[in-house]
């Protein structure tokens, strides 16, 4: 053990050296590391006492390590300093592809993770447009089952000009036994055969229904019951199961979290409508004809129902989902307040105001445009896939926290990106849009002498010279071009005048 | 910091204390840091600079010498004469210089 508590910090120490030595460049990599563990040891022997570890001597060796990483660094930024600048360096194309990668990547995460691909997918785009689900006037909430089943029986066998389909559902509790198994109690939704294609929710895996026994009732399982009961094994769509004496056959899976009606059903039992004849209340299920669309105020219609002894009975009619706001509108939300608080952490002009009355010529004045709308119509996509990876990342489901988090990181990223895009825009030279460089601080001596306290960049092509002042003042308050004459091209020959 | 080639070259303190303390017989990385009480992450790339800029030289103990006495062999540093001459002018520059660090000249007087 006390051998164990030695070869612990000279482990610990060469991990260090190991770690800071991934800093150094390749080539010197080799001879750093000889140099520094050679180092080690003698500092090690120095140090070394006799007594087993002594935290004093042990935190000087460590102290002694950490300064490797320092000169890892160093050894680093030379490197880079003194490496050959590739010629896109500071481009607008570079600046433009570095973006598309962005894009591709957060692209392809958001594709890769399934719970994300499952958020970006939501119910509302698997429902058709124009259902509703018919609830009493005056009741509390939809979640209560009211509308009985000959209610629903009298509307689907008539005609109406409103409607154009009624589908039914009642949840229960029945014994299922599948296979060999003992029988579990599952949740289930006694539903209209046509609940599903009304609600146009897929079927996973479907396509077992076409055999000889189209007669039985057919069972659509929920995904989770599905993972939980039988492992997530697709073979099972087919197999038949028992509700009681009568037998069923599963006919698919429904898509993960795709449910949002009342109830939290474990399986559909997808019946004949004379089989689900019975006490109980229910659901229903309506699909509105354009005529009934029309009568629709936000996302609600009033239903009033003749009876046959002339009474009236009212009906709310509430559509399905269409309140909810999926990451597609919560994107825009974001997007649309980081547009509007822009304003406030920077300024939205260009700052494209020249010296001299000296423009450039058009086509390059659209250019600088268009390398703006580039940047913009990549940043945008960026902020939705970037936001909807690391809000959906672990649920898919849309909950609360991940819409919060999905709002937060759009607004953020929207609010930098576009920040981003408006200065890197004010730095590149309208001429040949690469980003002016060599700034040269015009400090104390000249805002005694000048009255002038800024910074000036110039472009590496020999086009422009970028005058920024550091104090805004009523005659110099924003940044000005001076475009250069040829006079100054001697200077900049042999540099690429992009 | 100003190069050899350079006219007048000006080195920082820490880079004159580091070339006072190779001329003065510490001619390896932990001494120099032993002399100069400077910690290894600045003695280290500091070294690296001076290498850099022909001030000083580095070469490596022979394997032999270091298997005789069985530790690992060292890398050793010495003055270059661009170096030597950029120490005087330091010493004009930094006077208390050789009295931080004496020189072994200095010593054996």
């Amino acid at each position: 053990m006390k051998r164990l508590f030695a070869a612990a910090p000279c482990a610990l120490n060469l991990s260090l050296l190991c770690c800071a030595s991934l800093a150094v460049p390749g080539a010197q990599r080799a001879e750093w590391w000889r140099e520094w563990r050679s180092e080690l040891w003698h500092v090690r022997r120095a140090c070394a006492s006799s007594d087993g570890i002594v935290w004093r001597t042990e935190c000087e060796i460590l102290a002694f390590c950490l300064g490797a990483f320092q000169d890892a660094w160093c050894l680093r930024r030379h490197a880079r300093r003194n490496s050959p600048r590739a010629p896109l360096h500071g481009s607008a194309v570079q600046c433009l592809l570095f973006l598309a990668a962005l894009l591709a990547a957060s692209y392809a995460l958001a594709f890769l993770l399934p719970e994300v691909r499952i958020a970006r997918h939501p119910w509302r785009s698997a429902a058709k447009s124009g259902l509703i689900l018919v609830e009493e006037q005056g009741q509390d909430g939809p979640s209560k089952a009211a509308i009985s089943f000959d209610r629903y029986r009298d509307w689907s066998t008539h005609q109406h000009r409103y409607f154009d389909g009624f589908a039914f559902y009642r949840m229960g509790r029945e014994e299922v036994t599948a296979g060999s198994g003992p029988p579990s109690r599952w949740r289930l939704a006694m539903s209209s055969a046509n609940l599903f294609t009304l609600l146009g929710f897929p079927i996973q895996f479907a396509g077992g229904d076409d055999g000889a026994d189209g007669s039985l009732p057919r069972m659509v399982l929920s995904y989770k019951l599905w993972r939980n009961e039988f492992g997530g094994n697709p073979g099972i769509v087919g197999s038949l199961v028992r509700i009681g004496r009568r037998q069923v056959k599963i006919v698919g899976v429904a898509a993960d979290r795709v449910w949002k009606l009342p109830g939290q059903p474990d399986a559909w039992l997808l019946e004949p409508d004379i089989a689900i004849l019975g006490a109980g209340a229910g659901h229903i299920i309506a699909h509105l004809t354009r005529q009934g669309r029309a009568e629709m105020w936000a996302d609600r219609v009033n239903i009033t129902v003749y009876n046959a002894d002339h009474s009236e009975q009212d009906y709310l009619g509430t559509a399905i989902g269409e309140h909810t706001p999926g990451p597609w509108d919560i994107y825009r939300f974001a997007a649309l307040l980081a547009l509007l608080a822009l304003p406030a952490i920077t300024s939205v002009s260009l700052g494209e105001y020249s010296v001299s009355a000296h423009r450039p010529p058009w086509p390059r004045r659209i250019l600088r445009w268009m390398y703006l709308a580039a940047k913009f119509t990549l940043l945008l996509p960026i902020a939705y896939f970037v936001s909807l990876d690391c809000s959906y990342w672990h649920a898919s489901q849309q909950t609360a926290a991940s819409e919060y988090a999905q709002l937060f990181s759009t607004f953020v990223i929207c609010l930098f990106g576009i920040r981003w895009a408006l200065l890197d825009q004010r730095r590149r030279c309208p001429v040949c849009l690469k980003r002016v460089a060599h700034p040269a601080q015009v400090g104390l001596a000249s805002r005694t002498f000048l009255a002038w306290n800024g910074t000036e960049l110039i472009c590496t092509g020999g086009h422009t010279l970028l005058h920024v002042p550091s104090l805004p003042t009523s005659w110099f308050g924003t940044q000005r071009w001076l475009y250069l004459d040829a006079s100054w091209e001697f200077l900049f020959a042999g540099t690429d005048a992009g | 910091m100003g190069s050899a080639a350079s006219s007048d070259p000006k080195l920082s303190h820490t880079a004159a204390m580091i070339l006072q303390a190779i001329n003065a017989g510490c001619i390896y990385g932990f001494s120099v840091m032993e002399m100069t009480g400077l910690p290894s992450g600045t003695v280290y790339p500091a070294m690296r600079r001076l290498e850099r800029d022909d001030l000083i030289r580095s070469h490596w103990e022979k394997q032999s010498i270091a298997d005789a006495e069985q530790r690992p062999p060292r890398k050793y540093y010495r003055l270059t004469a661009a170096g030597k001459s950029t120490l005087e002018a330091s010493r004009k520059r930094y006077p208390l210089l050789e009295r931080l660090i004496p020189s072994e000249e200095a010593k054996s007087v």
